[in-house]
């Protein structure tokens, strides 16, 4: 009763009698590394990465990369956001982990790299494969630096992606109230608010409201109240490595997240990332602040939305008092520490992230640059420009705000706790005082 | 030795021999199970108990140190553990008898004598093989206040928009109604299957004694189903103590932790917080929670059978 | 007839009309459960901006582009081959291991058996997700990750239980006698088992089997921890439609490969349904 994939059996024999071959010619397995391939011998990376974009990269990404290198063969493997980290680490942890790549969201590198899962790209290993032209300095200091732990450079940023506010110009029009520029502020932001909840089609009841976002019971949530903090000068943790977002200025900013509720639709709150980009896209919301990657979805396609892209602005989110807002949320290629073909995982992600590379990802995919040179250059579609220009505004803010999650090994519970008490706070379960103190309390524990 | 005792000797011997083969054809029919089940689980469950009382080492995904109760202190301590405790108490004491009685009211209803019966009775069974994930994500936008079918159709009898996921009671109610959806098919066909076993002529000399509906219905029909609904309670309980995915999918657990059902909460704390130990610990107090529950049920459907 | 139909039947007065009224009150009850799934496969068809509007749109133009866009997929397609390798792999050892201990526990007079049983009953109150992690330690230690050996043996450790519980009610329906009149001719146990008892219950064994298979189609969690790639099945993709985080949840995409998983099993189901009820009605009263 018993059935077996085949493919699969056979690629185990094949293992067997290829380990058998390196054996016999005196090779120890576990220090090879048959560099680029040979045609006669390919060599084979294993990626792991988000189902969101796995079988995009491997149908598109993959071909393009195998122009230039013809004898890697990458297979690239998704699993939802949500178990991802789990996965990573349960495989990374094991003797012979199966990926060499592993693609990290923004605040998993620390504990990857703690557990002693990847490699350094800077060491003199690296280095000798790292082509001349590559230019490290060329990366923007936010995305880079999310691949950075205690001075050490573990990750490259593949997909940028940054926290922005979004526009509806239609409907700003039509609330009679000025189009938001980068100067706009969160008290004349809130001050607008309550006059783009309107009534557009004169039936007695609002139809459209001032902002959707994140508000639902979920990790990502606390992004909003942080970067409201954030750019009023608050900080989640201070240079010691306590808590410090339950300060008068992370208050406030919970305090207004929450507020954002008063001018959201109805059932708001239970609103995440799906929700609010919805909302957005039915032309109901006058804004929305979600991630920059989903501008072509939201302006551009007319399948997926009603706006025409004239109507859509895309921006950094509101000045507090110490700057604009935003939030940063990096996919950093990385390589296995216990790869057993880092120089071909490195050439992966190395293409996919230089100059070249990172152009025809943008182009091709639609995907976020995250250098300096690929923002400055002309885009490959008239409407990315607004979105070249508002994408460096907001590294600019949010390398001078720290606007990142908690860059720790144990982030993610860090995160989820997070989530867990500024949902409560929300919910009118705990006030935002209450919320952030224990959230500040249970941290300070899991932190150390 | 005689050869009277030489047979009866024999015959013993090869009794002996019967009944030892006899022992062993008998045990074969439980060994494959008992052998799968001890082989797979036993590993699991001993490693889900010492992890409970150790340290947990991510770098080797193994226990380092004994810490003796320390993991369940932090348990207990925690007010995140007793509102999931509370929250799944209440989900259960509403789920389960919902999805009974209405399994067990819409069987009788399906069972009348018609053309269409059959096919009726296969239909139903569709509810339970929708992925409880979707399941969870046609329900969010059935329900959905803004964009959501029920809330139209409530609108046009009058009834405001429900806001059936930022409020607490109603984001529970969402949770009972999505898992009554998806259950109360599978109580159905056990119910249907039970009413047409029920023998007819206890009912005919009902009939003849001038029994009405009502008084058939509590002293013949309900006392001949109680063994069929005690086993299917038995059965829906354990399932749904086991219930996370659709609280996931259509609420997340929230608003502010109000549908954050225990299994959900260990399912976060294991893999988003990737605190294992912990997670263990949860895990090892609800598996005792569940056996001790579970064999009160059992004790009690043992004696409503004897009962009746 | 069912008795309470006879029952009602035979009443002088409305007998009629209170029938009538029954039979529309479970159609009602049938529209009612299935209206979900008309939404689901309402929801498959249209646009994703067709999708959440206000008010709910009933008329739109409809699309495959979410059937055509995913069917074509190479990674769609393997799953849903996985899942029914996965689904029929181990429904089957199941059946066969826990038939024969229902069997065990409902005809043989075995001590220690019924304790046994209790606890086989009782390891399906494990949480899943304290199993998963283990369970993916050793499998990796033993090199069968992402193969479709090891999910059949972990959804094993769920149905077995469940089978075995179900398979001892259906037996314990069946008169005494059955096995040992073939046994006194000289039948053994196991063949008196597998000649006799199998073909009458097998109609209790094909609804177990359903629910079975049921149960290990729709399973997320083993597959999430123990698969990657080669063994990977479907409910892993749905998990990933909902879960996108780049391009927010594609709900045409979801429903289009919900209506998909679903309609195999239908077709199963009511292909087999005439067994199905007769099946469960011997069996359960005697749970």
């Amino acid at each position: 009763m018993v059935k077996f994939d085949a493919a699969n059996a056979v690629s185990r024999r094949a293992l067997m009698v290829a380990a058998a071959a390196v054996m016999l010619t005196g090779v120890p397995a576990y220090a090879q590394d048959n560099g680029l391939g040979t045609p006669e011998q390919p060599v084979e990376v294993r990626m792991i990465a988000n189902e969101a974009f796995a079988n995009q990269w491997q149908t598109l990404m993959v071909p393009e990369f195998n122009k230039a290198y013809p004898n890697i063969k990458v297979t690239i493997d998704g699993v939802p956001y949500v178990e991802l980290l789990a996965k990573t680490m349960l495989d990374a942890t094991g003797p012979t982990p199966t990926y060499d790549i592993l693609i990290a969201d923004d605040p998993w590198v620390p504990q990857l790299a703690e557990v002693g899962a990847l490699a350094d790209l800077k060491s003199a290993e690296f280095a000798g494969w790292t082509a001349a032209d590559y230019d490290w300095a060329d990366f923007n200091a936010a995305p880079l630096a999310a691949g950075e732990w205690k001075g050490v450079q573990y990750g490259v940023p593949l997909r940028s992606n940054m926290l922005m506010m979004f526009y509806n110009r239609a409907l700003y029009e039509k609330a009679g109230v000025p189009e938001p520029t980068p100067a706009l502020t969160w008290a004349e932001y809130l001050e607008q608010a309550p006059k783009l909840v309107q009534d557009t089609n004169a039936d007695g009841k609002p139809d459209a409201w001032a902002v959707d976002t994140y508000f639902v019971r979920e990790p990502l949530t606390p992004t909003i109240w942080q970067t409201i903090m954030n750019s009023n000068g608050g900080r989640l943790l201070d240079d010691n490595g306590k808590p410090a977002f339950n300060s008068e200025a992370g208050i406030a900013a919970l305090e207004t997240h929450k507020k954002l509720l008063e001018f959201a639709p109805t059932g708001a709150v239970s609103h995440g990332f799906s929700e609010s980009l919805q909302a957005f896209r039915q032309g109901v919301v006058a804004t929305m602040f979600n991630w920059g990657s989903v501008f072509k979805g939201s302006a551009i396609d007319p399948k997926t939305t009603t706006l025409k892209p004239e109507q859509v602005g895309i921006q950094v989110m509101p000045l507090g008092s110490t700057g604009p807002g935003a939030h940063r949320g990096i996919w950093n290629g990385t390589v296995s520490a216990k790869s057993e073909h880092k120089q071909a995982a490195w050439a992966v992600v190395q293409w996919l992230s230089s100059k070249q590379g990172e152009a025809w990802h943008s182009a091709n995919l639609g995907v976020f640059p995250a250098r300096k040179s690929t923002l400055a250059s002309e885009p490959s579609e008239a409407w990315l420009k607004p979105v070249f220009a508002a994408l460096q505004q907001a590294y600019d803010a949010s390398e001078k705000g720290q606007m990142w999650r908690i860059r720790h090994p144990r982030s993610d519970a860090a995160q989820q706790i997070l989530a867990d008490e500024v949902s409560r706070a929300m919910a009118g379960q705990a006030t935002a005082a209450e919320a952030l103190q224990t959230a500040a309390d249970k941290i300070e524990k899991v932190l150390n | 030795m005689t050869m009277a005792a030489e047979r009866s000797a024999r015959h013993s011997r090869s009794r002996t021999w019967t009944r030892l083969g006899d022992f062993a054809s008998r045990w074969s029919f439980m060994a494959p199970a008992a052998i799968i089940l001890g082989a797979l689980l036993a590993y699991p469950i001993f490693y889900t108990i010492e992890i409970s009382f150790s340290r947990f080492d991510l770098m080797t995904f193994s226990a380092v140190e004994w810490v003796g109760w320390e993991n369940y202190a932090h348990v207990l301590d925690d007010y995140r553990f007793w509102a999931s405790m509370k929250v799944t108490l209440i989900y259960l004491a509403l789920a389960l008898p919902i999805q009974i009685a209405l399994g067990f009211g819409i069987a009788f209803l399906i069972n009348a004598e018609w053309r269409g019966r059959a096919v009726v009775r296969a239909l139903f069974i569709i509810p339970m093989v929708v992925a409880p994930v979707v399941a969870g994500g046609v329900f969010r936008m059935i329900l959905d206040p803004l964009w959501g079918i029920m809330n139209y159709l409530l609108g046009l009898v009058g009834i405001g928009p429900l806001d059936w996921f930022g409020d607490p009671n109603l984001a529970m109610a969402a949770i009972v109604i999505i898992d009554t959806w998806r259950w109360t098919p599978f109580v159905v066909l056990i119910a249907t299957a039970a009413l047409l076993a029920l023998p007819k002529d206890v009912f005919e000399a009902a009939d003849i004694d001038g029994a009405n509906w009502w008084s058939k219905l509590w002293s013949i029909t309900l006392p001949l189903l109680v063994p069929i609904i005690a086993a299917t309670f038995v059965v829906r309980w354990l399932g749904a103590v086991k219930m996370f995915d659709i609280a996931l999918a259509a609420t997340y657990g929230g608003p502010g932790g109000a549908t954050n059902v225990i299994n959900l909460f260990i399912y976060e704390e294991a893999f988003r917080s990737l605190r294992f130990a912990e997670s263990a610990a949860m895990a090892v107090i609800i598996l005792v929670l569940t056996m001790i529950l579970t064999g009160l049920f059992l004790v009690g459907t043992r004696r409503l059978e004897d009962h009746y | 007839m069912s008795a309470l139909a006879t029952a009602a039947a035979g009443r002088s007065g409305r007998p009629k009309t209170g029938h009538r009224v029954r039979v529309a009150a479970g159609v009602f009850a049938c529209v009612v459960f299935l209206f979900p799934v008309f939404w689901m496969v309402l929801t498959s068809l249209k646009d994703q901006r067709d999708i959440f509007t206000t008010p709910p749109t009933l008329f739109f133009t409809p699309t495959l582009e979410h059937y055509i866009g995913y069917m074509q997929r190479a990674d769609i397609t393997r799953r849903l081959i996985n899942t029914v390798i996965v689904a029929a792999g181990a429904g089957i050892v199941s059946i066969v291991a826990g038939s024969m201990a229902g069997y065990a526990l409902a005809r043989i007079k075995l001590r220690g058996a019924g304790t046994i049983g209790v606890l086989i009953l009782l390891s399906r109150g494990v949480p899943p997700i304290a199993l998963a992690v283990p369970m993916f330690l050793v499998a990796r230690k033993l090199g069968v990750t992402d193969q479709h050996i090891t999910l059949i043996l972990a959804y094993c450790t769920f149905l077995i239980p469940y089978v075995m519980w179900l398979m001892r009610g259906f037996f314990l329906a069946l008169p005494k006698e059955l096995e040992e009149s073939a046994m006194i001719d000289g039948c053994s146990r196991f063949g008196a088992f597998v000649k006799i008892i199998l073909p009458i219950s097998l109609p209790g064994l094909l609804s177990t089997l359903i629910f079975s298979m049921i149960l290990a189609w729709e399973e997320l969690l083993f597959a999430l921890v123990l698969t990657n790639r080669y063994a990977s099945t479907i409910p892993v993709a749905i998990a990933g439609i909902a879960g996108d985080t780049v391009n927010g949840a594609n709900w045409g995409a979801l429903t289009a490969v919900g209506t998909i998983t679903v309609v195999p099993v239908v077709i199963f189901a009511l292909l087999v349904q005439k067994w199905l009820i007769q099946g469960l009605a011997d069996g359960a009263t005697k749970g």
